[in-house]
């Protein structure tokens, strides 16, 4: 059942400026029938104060979209332009007494069609005047510049809380990982800026001394953790030739067999030397290695794995 | 009336059948005695263990007969149907030597679909039917996709969300002369549509007391005799050894008096309770523009109607709807735990746009004319104030000079 505020039932239940304002002259769009919201902003700006004199909206979604739409027309009305552009989403949600963690985003997108609003009475498409940056979540279409300002404004720790922020990793989940080193990235930024890092325990990476990354030591434990991870991928990479990398299957192969090693108790690994098509040569160490009997269950389980995985027949061999 | 806290007797009215049953209080009284003068353990070899045993004996036979299944020791009493669904997952897999591959449809409940899930990260092999824009299966694809590696096709009878019944006994015949054993989820098939299991192929059919009218926490896995099985809980020798932990007496005789019940009710269902759900249809597809039930509407059970209502979304529905007191369910994603539309509404192609608008009524016995009229009386209204917020609804769309786009309602995209 959904938990929301009073405040958040009476502006869903009697919305405030829920029609068109025809003559008006800053009209933001953003979402989509298909994501299942989207909001119309309408302002009448007088051009001379650059006061907002009046805000409607139209709204497709939930009953939190609609409460969100509605709580943001009422906070813009008497605003000037300049006023109006430091409303962040976190007072879309303090004016409705909180949203559930999980509609957070429907703040955002009233943040969001702000600045598309705004964008429009400039002259500006919104498409043009922002960047979205490397598309991350392709099931929604979120950007990294949205997750990052998602993640910088409010604090945000987890891949879960940047899904109800932004929607980003709702869908197929495929991009989580990123999503994850997009929280690290902008994290160094806030602990730069002084804002510490609730329970954050940087994972260590013992094989890999730092000392070998030309990055600035700054002091920062996460930094530490980011370089050092960043210069495990490369150091991996660069034993593995350019044909492999480059090969459909590679980042499949290379997830099923560190999963695989991951599952060794005794210190065994499977690691990738190369693929070229269907084929794929990878190397044994431990136990897998010098057990005959091991070996050869070793060979049929990874064989088995990776044509399930990859969905292609396999052919496995072992350097 | 209180719409944040309603219940039987409380007022409202409830549409949510498919999701779950008000218990019938001659289940109730059944059940009572069992909640109090008799607390023995049906294992136990002394007068307080006999009532038990005979209690939970006849409740056998009370699903049995309700199932038409030819022994009553055919039925093995569970928590839940979806413990039923993961033991005859669990089971076809390790019964049979060199069989991996499991066949099912992609609008199975969780219940099959994220066990299945898991079993093919395990190793096994999982392949899905496909299905049509109207949730129909194909029974030559279905056949095609039998092999001698093929542990279990399972199938559900009938779908939560559209009500769709699938052929299953044809399923199962097919599947019987491919020697591949055939499982069922009949949750929502049971109590609406007549069962007579001595008259097919099925090995294995699950469904939960709750759904018909008995209460949570019981449920039933149907395994035919001769079909090869191990058990998913291990311990004492409860059901024949075949599903190990004391057994939940007082729910075990509610689901035996909820199947009797449930049996004389079915011509109620096909007729009173149908001709409801034909008033709700015919009246909210005359009185609401841009709307369509989802579905097969030809091949569905009697109780379930689902409607998607463009340029609206779902969630917002069921939140005025319950400012009436009126329950319901959507396949929307703002009201389900993901940010997608239902499985089933993605698997059946219907378009993002109109999936998020599809809203769910499941009617029950219980169900009155008067509840049917009072939800016709005060839908329409909300879907015209809804799409009148929306920006969708070309009738209040805006004269704005110099927007260079507009929001594409018919968008018929549908995302990878």
């Amino acid at each position: 059942m959904w938990d929301y505020s009073d405040k958040v039932k009476d502006h869903f239940l009697h919305p405030r400026n829920a029609r068109v304002i025809e003559d008006a002259n800053a009209v933001g769009d953003v979402g989509s029938i298909i994501c299942g919201d989207a909001l119309r902003l309408m302002l009448k700006i007088d051009p001379t104060t650059e006061v907002i004199e009046d805000a409607a909206f139209q709204t497709y979604g939930c009953g939190s979209a609609i409460a969100s739409s509605s709580a943001l027309t009422e906070m813009l009305k008497g605003k000037t332009l300049k006023e109006a552009e430091k409303i962040t989403n976190q007072e879309i949600v303090d004016y409705l007494g909180g949203l559930p963690p999980e509609k957070m985003h429907c703040s955002v997108m009233g943040r969001e069609a702000l600045d598309a609003a705004i964008a429009n009475y400039h002259g500006l498409s919104y498409e043009n005047s922002h960047d979205d940056g490397e598309l991350v979540c392709h099931c929604f279409g979120v950007g990294v510049n949205k997750i990052k300002k998602a993640v910088w404004e409010n604090h945000l720790t987890t891949v879960e809380e940047v899904t109800n922020y932004t929607k980003a990793g709702g869908g197929c989940g495929s991009c989580k990982m990123r999503i994850e080193e997009i929280i690290d990235e902008v994290w160094v930024d806030l602990e730069k800026c002084g804002v510490p890092r609730p329970g954050h325990v940087p994972t260590p990476i013992p094989s890999i001394t730092i000392t070998t990354s030309t990055a600035p030591n700054t002091g920062f434990s996460s930094i530490s953790t980011v370089t050092s991870a960043t210069a495990a991928s490369s150091s991996v990479q660069a034993s593995i030739d350019e044909k492999t990398v480059n090969s459909p299957i590679y980042k499949d192969v290379k997830e099923i067999l560190e999963t695989i090693t991951k599952g060794f108790t005794d210190g065994s690994k499977v690691e990738l030397v190369s693929i070229n098509g269907a084929s794929v040569t990878v190397k044994l160490e431990g136990n897998i290695a010098t057990n005959p009997m091991m070996k050869d269950m070793t060979v049929g389980f990874v064989k088995q794995k990776l044509s399930d995985g990859t969905g292609r027949a396999i052919d496995l061999i072992v350097k | 009336m209180d719409n944040m806290n309603l219940g039987a007797n409380l007022g409202g009215i409830y549409l949510d059948n498919n999701a779950t049953t008000q218990i019938d209080p001659q289940v109730v009284e059944a059940m009572q005695p069992y909640l109090s003068v008799y607390f023995g353990n049906a294992s136990s070899q002394h007068g307080f263990g006999v009532p038990v045993e005979k209690a939970i004996t006849k409740a056998r036979e009370q699903v049995a007969d309700f199932l038409g299944a030819e022994y009553p020791d055919e039925i093995i009493f569970t928590s839940c149907a979806t413990e039923s669904d993961n033991t005859a997952l669990w089971s076809a897999l390790w019964s049979q030597k060199g069989k991996n591959e499991i066949v099912t449809t992609p609008v199975e409940h969780p219940a099959i679909l994220q066990t299945c899930d898991f079993l093919s990260s395990h190793g096994a092999k999982i392949n899905y039917l496909h299905v049509s824009n109207h949730g129909d299966l194909d029974l030559n694809e279905f056949e095609s996709l039998l092999n001698e590696r093929t542990a279990l096709a399972s199938v559900m009878w009938a779908n939560n969300e559209t009500g769709n019944i699938y052929p299953v006994e044809k399923l199962a015949e097919i599947a019987y002369n491919h020697g591949v054993m055939f499982h069922t989820d009949a949750v929502q098939a049971v109590a609406k549509i007549p069962v007579d299991l001595k008259k097919t192929k099925i090995n294995m059919l699950s469904f939960s007391g709750h759904k018909i009218h008995a209460p949570k926490g019981v449920g039933v896995l149907y395994v035919r005799r001769g079909t090869r099985f191990v058990p998913f809980m291990k311990g004492g020798h409860q059901e024949r050894g075949r599903r190990a932990g004391t057994e939940n007496v007082p729910y075990i005789v509610g689901l035996g008096v909820a199947c009797e019940l449930a049996k004389k009710n079915l011509e109620t269902v096909s007729t009173r309770v149908k001709a409801l759900r034909d008033k709700l249809e015919k009246g909210i597809l005359s009185s609401i523009p841009e709307c369509f039930v989802t579905g097969d509407e030809a091949v569905r059970t009697d109780n379930t109607l689902n409607v998607a209502f463009k340029f609206v979304e779902g969630e917002a529905i069921l939140l005025m709807l319950n400012e009436y007191g009126i329950a319901a369910s959507s396949g929307s994603a703002c009201s389900s735990e993901s940010l997608e539309p239902s499985h089933v509404m993605r698997a059946m192609n219907v378009p993002f746009s109109a999936a998020h608008g599809t809203i769910r009524f499941s009617l029950s016995r219980f169900t009155t004319e008067e509840e049917i009229d009072k939800t016709l009386q005060v839908l329409p209204s909300i879907i015209e104030n809804l799409r009148n917020l929306s920006p969708y609804w070309k009738q209040g769309k805006p004269q704005i000079q110099g927007l260079d786009h507009d929001f594409d309602a018919d968008s018929k995209e549908v995302r990878a």
